[in-house]
């Protein structure tokens, strides 16, 4: 055996064990999903085989669901309200815990990461039961300080409802990121800034603001992919029904017969999630692009 | 360089191709053909039988659990696991397909027509389970063809249970409620002397689907029009409900334990609920009846026939083994002395009529419930592996309707824009 020889081999060794859980994990599920969405399949045939190839047709029968835009304007809604105020919520918190100065500021900061901490199913069943229209606490707050009941999982206000919960979930993640991110900047840019005149809500969005900008693309980015393929906290909550439905609480039921539906819609659900996996790839690309401009 | 580079990509391919040939062997080989042989009677039962059933209330060691177990035959074990009933069928099929099913699944009756469609199942005489002397109505999710792919071993029903001290103190006569009006004007009066009035479960899916076909029967509606105005008609009663604030809002997320717990509150009137819950009415901190749910004009509605089925999943590889395995543990489930323990095990009726006369004659809290039960009807037993579509739709309306909180308008546009697949 020659010295290239085994050297090709050992290269084999390092690499195939990366290669085979690529393929394994993330190459085959993904041509999986898409030759599903490709072929018509129904309990029997996703058992014994020969599901019909029909190439883009359920594409087209879902794009064309008036449903479907309902759906798509329901989880970009979700999406984006939720980020914002994830963000918005999470940065005014760390730049006040950032500034720091005070007893109990470490104790504090701590406690707002509980959310995170909770498993989804305890905070979720928490949230629908403070929720609840009959007898939740929310409703008893609005009564004392002289508002009417709202009926909040109902199918007209789910979706507000989604959100509030959801924005109190992702809080804590933006909170730490961008904490850190504060860390990173050096304190004598502030000082220079204050000497020169400058106060602190101009030191924010002059210095701190833009300084955390690739922090704050990283946080933004991982959650909105983490928000779009949100279902747990709202299938707990409404199990996806009224304008509480998303992308993917619709694949997730479709996948899976549950929710109004009992029967698993194998191809569409395919279609549904394929759609959600073009959609976070395009905004990871985006994100890409975006950091190297930045880089450059 | 070059020499390399191509060494390099030489390695690659060589481990994309170990990678995609690793990948293929997911794909099985073993699945079973649908309809393909196996006779119990030329079988022998096998040292371990699985066993799956939809009850992860009643966990290892539970009285459920030991009665089960209790029916492995000589030389052999039973291994249970249990899952919600959505899962079961969902790991049902998958198991199928891998080749790995269980010998004996209990499944949900609704189910039934679609597994059978799937070809999971394998028939009745295939497997050795005996039909004989079960109720036609109860038996009816379980044939298609006229040909019977399993058997129920008991039945549960729906019927309206009332708190007799909210209803004395308001001065209603359970027995005057005979028809929609009557019931209307029971609550009316009862949450005029400061009760609330009926709890249900509305929850989105089947379980919700189950408890709304008693007035959607009862108004006389089909399931093969959910347009129909008889059909609004029901969803308009619920709808009024909520909207006069007489049943809880919660209605259309509570699942039926959720509405037992509202109802066992005490301040509540009236409660859909089954027959499951029957000994906990008797042990409630107020006194509690049953009356059956009444049609819109008057009569008992029918209510579809709860419960599952004792079933044999297909086999490919040792069939007539795995079927013997399941004709074994289900006739001693449902045959004999165990049948009466089976369902009282579970809070069902027999699907015998002898077996359910002895359960009624040994605890009076069943008599109500025998009418019921004998005079349900199956939700399959019209359209087949149809009706979880249209389950599906009609579960969409009754969520409208809940919402519309007493809007007429709205039911009527909820039933009649049911049907999209989103």
């Amino acid at each position: 055996m020659t010295r290239s020889r085994r050297g090709a081999w050992a290269a084999v060794g390092f690499v195939a064990p990366l290669i085979v859980f690529l393929v394994l994990f993330y190459a085959y599920p993904l041509t999986q999903n898409v030759l599903m969405s490709l072929h018509r399949y129904d309990r029997n045939t996703f058992v014994y085989g020969g599901a019909p190839f029909v190439g883009l047709d359920i594409y087209r029968e879902i794009v064309t669901d008036p449903r479907f835009w309902k759906v798509v304007e329901q989880t970009a809604v979700f999406t984006v309200v939720s980020l914002f105020f994830q963000y918005a919520i999470g940065l005014a918190l760390a730049v006040f815990f950032h500034r720091g100065g005070f007893r109990l500021s470490s104790v504090l900061r701590a406690m707002f990461l509980i959310p995170w901490l909770l498993p989804v199913i305890v905070s979720g069943t928490t949230w629908q039961w403070m929720m609840n229209p009959d007898s939740g606490v929310l409703n008893a707050l609005l009564d004392t300080v002289g508002l009417g009941p709202v009926w909040w999982l109902s199918s007209g206000h789910a979706l507000m409802s989604v959100v509030i919960a959801n924005i109190w979930l992702g809080v804590p993640f933006n909170l730490v990121i961008l904490y850190s991110g504060l860390q990173n900047i050096p304190a004598d840019l502030h000082e220079a800034a204050a000497l020169d005149g400058a106060g602190p809500w101009q030191q924010f969005w002059r210095i701190t603001f833009p300084l955390l900008r690739p922090v704050s693309l990283v946080t933004l980015l991982l959650g909105l992919v983490y928000t779009l393929k949100v279902v747990d906290i709202i299938w707990i909550m409404t199990f996806g029904t009224g304008t509480s439905q998303t992308l993917a609480t619709t694949s997730y039921g479709m996948a899976f017969g549950k929710g109004s539906s009992a029967v698993i819609r194998y191809s569409e659900a395919s279609v549904v999630s394929t759609i959600l996996l073009l959609v976070a790839l395009t905004f990871g690309l985006l994100f890409v692009a975006v950091q190297r401009r930045q880089e450059s | 360089m070059t020499t390399t580079t191509q060494r390099r990509c030489r390695a690659i391919a060589l481990a994309l191709t170990a990678g995609v040939s690793l990948a293929a062997c997911g794909s099985s080989e073993a699945t079973p053909e649908p309809g393909a042989g196996g006779d119990a009677a030329q079988g022998s039962t096998t040292a371990t039988i699985t066993f799956w059933d939809p009850y992860p209330q009643h966990t290892d060691g539970s009285e459920w659990d030991e009665h089960v177990k209790a029916c492995a035959p000589e030389g052999s074990t039973i291994k249970r696991s249990s899952a919600p009933q959505t899962d079961l069928f969902n790991q049902l099929t998958t198991a199928v397909k891998e080749g790995t099913a269980p010998d004996i699944v209990v499944l949900d009756n609704p189910m039934m027509p679609e597994a059978v469609s799937a070809h999971l199942l394998a028939t009745a005489d295939q497997a050795g389970i005996s039909t004989t002397g079960v109720d036609e109505n109860l038996l009816g999710p379980g044939v298609v063809d006229a040909v019977a792919y399993g058997v129920p071993f008991g039945s549960n029903a729906l019927g309206l249970y009332y708190n007799a001290d909210l209803l004395e103190s308001a001065g209603v006569d359970p027995a005057s409620i005979t028809d929609w009006a009557s019931l209307n004007a029971a609550i009316e009066q009862v949450v005029a002397d400061g009760g609330k009035g009926i709890t249900f479960s509305g929850v989105t899916g089947e379980e919700g689907v189950f408890q709304f076909l008693p007035w959607f029967w009862g108004a006389g509606a089909d399931l093969s029009d959910l347009s129909s105005a008889e059909a609004v008609s029901a969803g308009r009663l619920l709808s009024g409900w909520i909207g006069k604030g007489w049943a809880p809002k919660s209605a259309a997320t509570d699942n039926q334990s959720a509405a037992w717990d509202l109802f066992l509150t005490g301040e509540y009137a009236f409660a859909e609920n089954g027959s499951w819950f029957a000994s906990a009415a008797a042990e409630a901190d107020f006194a509690t009846g049953v009356i059956p749910i009444p049609a819109e004009d008057g009569g008992v509605a029918p209510v579809p026939t709860g419960g599952e089925f004792a079933v044999a999943p297909v086999h490919a590889d040792d069939a007539s083994d795995h079927y013997a395995n399941a004709a074994a543990v289900i006739a001693c489930l449902t045959e004999g002395d165990a049948a009466l323990a089976t369902n009282e095990t579970l809070g069902y009726l027999s699907a015998k009529p002898d077996v359910r006369g002895e359960q009624v004659a040994a605890n009076p809290l069943w008599e109500p419930w025998v009418g019921p039960v004998e005079g349900a009807q199956g939700r399959t037993t019209e359209l087949g592996s149809e009706y979880v579509d249209v389950s599906a739709s009609l579960s969409k309306a009754e969520q409208g309707a809940l919402n519309a909180a007493g809007d007429d308008a709205a039911v009527e546009s909820a039933f009649k824009e049911a049907g999209s697949v989103f």
